[in-house]
Parts: structure tokens; sequence; C-alpha cells
């Protein structure tokens, strides 16, 4: 067991374990996108899903706390990779040019794998934000009663709230431009015949997840939710009034 | 033959612990057919007849073999070409009135000696730390004796092209040796010689790997780049997987 910890904790260990956590992180990105693609589909879709994953008593808060450990686990090993790697290169080089964009056509130059720590730290504060907005309330909290759909039609009708998951979305996905092909290597997954389609499936999920959650503000930039922001839609009103006043 | 006028800006340091500093000369007249260590000897032939110090920098063959050369040459590793030691670089590869920076490699784990001279022997801790086979002395035995196929023979041939010189290290922004270290360890690890040791080799090594202080992998493949012997990114894939398996199934 000691063995195991040690090894864990060497630099080769500790890139598995972010590999391993960043492509978990992956999976929920999925499920997550799927979720809110409802957004599209219409108010009742959306507010049915969501009732429906609320009511998940026991199911959901385990999720949670998984997910919730695995983006723990990542940021803080990614904060210590980050601090020992800087710590390895003591003295700067007065000038530094990549040989990746200059003379090899290996692989395309690849900026994303520079940034890691720094567009992991925007995601960081992107999450706060979007956690303090849906799942704690405690940023621009709403009406209550409002239904799901109509607190985020709300929350992304916000102009400045706009701009910011615009920008932390597309982080996100320049996060994954890199680090979706990068966690196979960590594992060791490098092979002549499948490392070619882990690059483009990489670079496909990326965008893909990037443009998925980046059209949500769009959708908002754009008016989508003009008029939902307020009062329930109307198929809920007609439930609402009998849960507002409470009978006697 | 054309000639060239360069101004060289070169870090200069007297001793391990003594302040560095860039000192910038011009050198005239240097032949685009000269080797990029050529050009550093009419330098400090001229440092010399200025009684000056000269610039101290690794050497060795000079024909791309050793891996003693070095030098961060305007930001790279080697200099500007592909698969090219120091030593093989040629000044034919620059234009009249250039300026080049000329750096010594830079990881907390080679530390200068002087001017451009770093201490590598980090890396020779790593291959004392088992990137050897253990084997009883005696006449060799017959070359058939033990059957390889042909793609592992390949495979370990392209990792043992290494030289060690280290631009791996220098050109990695995590001063990481994993390249080198997936190049030494593949190399035993796909051939018969090298199976009985496997396990605690992968281990010892890169335990002394974290030890003498380089980074870990952000995989930016920049090292492959910088490689002059072309070892290919594959070697570190191979590294994790010696070192998962060792680690699952080591009797420690
Ligand atoms: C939904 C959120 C996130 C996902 C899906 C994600 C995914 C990934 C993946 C797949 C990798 C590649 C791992 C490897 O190379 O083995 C990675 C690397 C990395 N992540 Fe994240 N990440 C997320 C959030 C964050 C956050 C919040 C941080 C904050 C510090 C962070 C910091 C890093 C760093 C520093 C690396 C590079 C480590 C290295 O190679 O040296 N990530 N991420
Ligand atoms: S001096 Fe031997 S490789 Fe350059």
């Amino acid at each position: 067991m000691t063995s195991l910890i040690r090894a864990l904790s060497s630099t080769i260990g500790k890139k598995l374990l972010m590999g391993i956590t960043g492509l978990a992180l992956c999976g929920f990105l999925v499920v997550h996108l799927s979720g809110n693609l409802l957004l599209y589909v219409g108010a009742e879709q959306y507010d049915a899903y969501a009732h429906a994953l609320h009511s998940q008593t026991i199911l959901l808060p385990i999720a949670e706390t998984g997910l919730f450990l695995l983006l723990i686990l990542h940021i803080a090993l990614g904060v210590i990779t980050a601090r020992e790697n800087w710590a390895a290169r003591d003295v700067r080089y007065e000038k530094k040019k990549s040989k990746v964009v200059e003379t090899t056509s290996k692989g395309a130059p690849n900026v994303a794998s520079k940034w890691m720590f720094l567009t992991g730290i925007i995601v960081l504060m992107f999450l706060l934000v979007h956690l303090g907005h849906f799942k704690l309330g405690v940023i621009s909290p709403g009406d209550p009663d409002a239904t799901e759909f109509a607190n985020a039609a709300r929350i992304l009708s916000q102009g400045f709230t706009q701009l910011v998951y615009l920008a932390g979305t597309l982080v996100l996905g320049f996060h994954l431009l890199h680090g979706f092909q990068s966690a196979f290597q960590s594992l060791g997954i490098n092979h002549p015949k499948y490392t070619k389609g882990i690059k483009i499936f990489g670079f496909i999920f990326a965008v893909t997840i990037a443009l998925g959650f980046a059209s949500f503000p769009v959708l908002g930039l754009m008016g989508y939710f003009s008029g939902n922001t307020g009062s329930p839609p109307a198929a809920e009103s007609v439930e609402a009034p009998p849960a507002e006043t409470p009978p006697g | 033959m054309s000639e060239l006028n360069l101004t060289l800006k070169v870090w200069r340091q007297a001793a391990h612990d003594a302040e560095g500093e860039f000192k910038t000369y011009r050198l005239n007249g240097v032949s685009t057919e000269m080797s990029f260590l050529e050009m550093l000897d009419v330098l400090n032939e001229q440092l010399i007849a200025e009684n000056e110090e000269p610039v101290a920098f690794d050497h060795d063959c000079r024909e791309g073999i050793c891996g003693m050369c070095s030098l961060m040459i305007n930001g790279q590793a080697h200099g500007p070409d592909n698969e090219t030691t120091t030593c093989q670089l040629h000044m034919r590869r620059f234009r009249d009135g250039d300026t080049i920076v000329i750096e010594p490699w830079r990881a907390r784990a080679f530390p200068v000696v002087r001017d451009l001279v770093v201490d590598r022997s980090a890396l020779d801790r790593v291959i004392a730390a088992g990137g050897y086979v253990s084997v009883n002395c005696g006449s060799a035995q017959d070359a058939n004796a033990l059957p390889v196929p042909k793609q592992d023979a390949d495979k370990a041939m392209d990792a043992a092209a290494c030289i060690g010189c280290g631009a791996c290290v220098a050109a990695c922004k995590n001063a990481s040796a994993m390249l080198f270290v997936g190049a030494k360890v593949s190399q035993m690890a796909l051939l018969p010689q090298g199976k009985p040791e496997r396990t605690a080799r992968v281990l010892n090594m890169v335990a002394r790997m974290d030890a003498e202080g380089f980074g870990a992998c952000t995989n930016t493949a920049e090292c492959e780049a910088a490689c002059p012997a072309a070892i290919s990114l594959s070697n570190i894939a191979r590294l994790n997987r010696e070192y998962f398996k060792a680690v699952l199934t080591s009797p420690r």
C-alpha cells in the first residue's frame, strides 16, 4: 500500500491521476452538455429533465460528491505539478523558441499544452461563478419558485454573465484541445494504430464541448430567452398558483 | 564561400557560484562552411588575442555521436535544425548581420559549471540506478541463441540512438528528463536481455529521476522536436506503461 502511494506521488503517478481525473471530468462534460442541450428543445422538456435529475435523492448526491472529489484531485495535482515544474527550471532562458513549430511535421504546434495551468485556473474561476449561479444560488439569486428553465434563461440573459460564460467555456475547450489526447499519453496509450485517431477525436471533442456550451450564452445574446426570463413560462403558470397559496 | 559578420550574445559565468551575465561580442569574417563549434573556436582565438578568458563550452567527437556538445542557440536546443547536434550545425544556417544568443542548458538538475558548460551527471546517476543489464562475463553467446522479433529489435535500436546530451531536458518547459529515461528504459525493456531486471530498473530509474529534481511530463513534444537522435514520444508512453506494470507487480 505504501509503495502504491509512493508510486502515485511520483511525477509519472501524478500525471496518471491527472489523466484519469481529467478524462472522468470529460465524461461529466458529455452528460452535462447533453442535458443542457434540452434548452433548445423547450422549457417543458428542460424542466422535466431538471426535475428528474433532482428527484434522484440518493444517486445525485453520490454522483456530485464523486465529481467534486475528481475536480479537487485534478486541481490539487495540477497546482502541485505546476509548482514542481517551475522549480525544475530555476533560471529562465533569455530566449526560448519552440522547435515543434519550427521544424517538425509530427504534430500541429501545440500552443494549448504550454498554457494548461493558466487555462485550468480560468476554468476554475468560471466553475466557481457557475456553481454560485446554479448550485448555491448565491450569485444573482432569482425568484425561488421560478422554474429551472426560467432561472437559466434569466441568468443567460445578463450581459456581463454572457461574456463570462462565453470566455469560460471557450477556455475550457482550449484546455481540452491539449488535455484530451495528452491524458492518453500519460496513461501510456500510444500506438501507431490508435494515436492519430485519439488526437483527431480529441480535437473534435474539445471543439464540440466548447461550441456546445458556448452556444448557451450566445442564445442569450441573440435574445432567445427574451420573454421567458421574468415569470414562469405558460405551461407552469397553471400549476403554480396552488403551490403559492397554502391551503386554508 | 561567403562570410558572415555576427553579433554573439554569450552567457559568461566564471564559476558555479559566481554571478553570470550576457556579454556581447562582434565576430567578423565567419565562413559559412564552419560548424557552430568552429565558429566558437574562432571567437575564442579572438578573445585570447585580446587577453580575455575564452568561452568554456562542452564538446568531444564533433561528429554528432558522443552527446557532449549542448547549447541553447537563439532559444532552441542544438539550434534551429531538426535531428542535429550543435557540432553538426553549420554557419550556413545563419545570415550576415545576425545576432545569435547562446545560453547553457537551463535546469535545476544541470548546474552551470562555467560559461556554457553544465554538469549533466544527474543523467549518469539515473543510468547508474538501473540503466544497465547484469550479465556474466565470458565469451559472448551465439547471436541467434536469443530470438528477437525484428520489430522489437528496431524499436530498441531507435531508443538506443539516444546520446544522452540532455537537449530534451533543456527544451522542455518543465526541464523533464522523461524522453531520456523513456529511451533508456525502452532499449532494455524491449529486449530479452533486459527482462530479468525490468521491474526494479524502471522503479529505481524513475525514483532517481524525481530525486534529481527533473520536472514532470506535460506531453508538449518539445523534447522530441529538439532531440538530435530523433527519439520518439512513444518511448515516454512505454516508460509510463513499464512504470505502472512494475508498480502493480513488484514484490515490494
Ligand atoms: C471540467 C474541468 C476540467 C477538465 C475536463 C480537465 C481535463 C484535463 C485533462 C484531460 C488533462 C490532461 C491530463 C494529462 O495530460 O494527463 C488536464 C491537464 C491539466 N489540467 Fe485540467 N481539466 C479541468 C479543469 C482543470 C482545473 C480547474 C485546473 C486548475 C488548476 C486544471 C489544471 C490542469 C493542469 C495544470 C493540467 C496539465 C498538467 C500537466 O500536464 O502538467 N484543470 N486537464
Ligand atoms: S560533440 Fe559529440 S555530439 Fe556534438
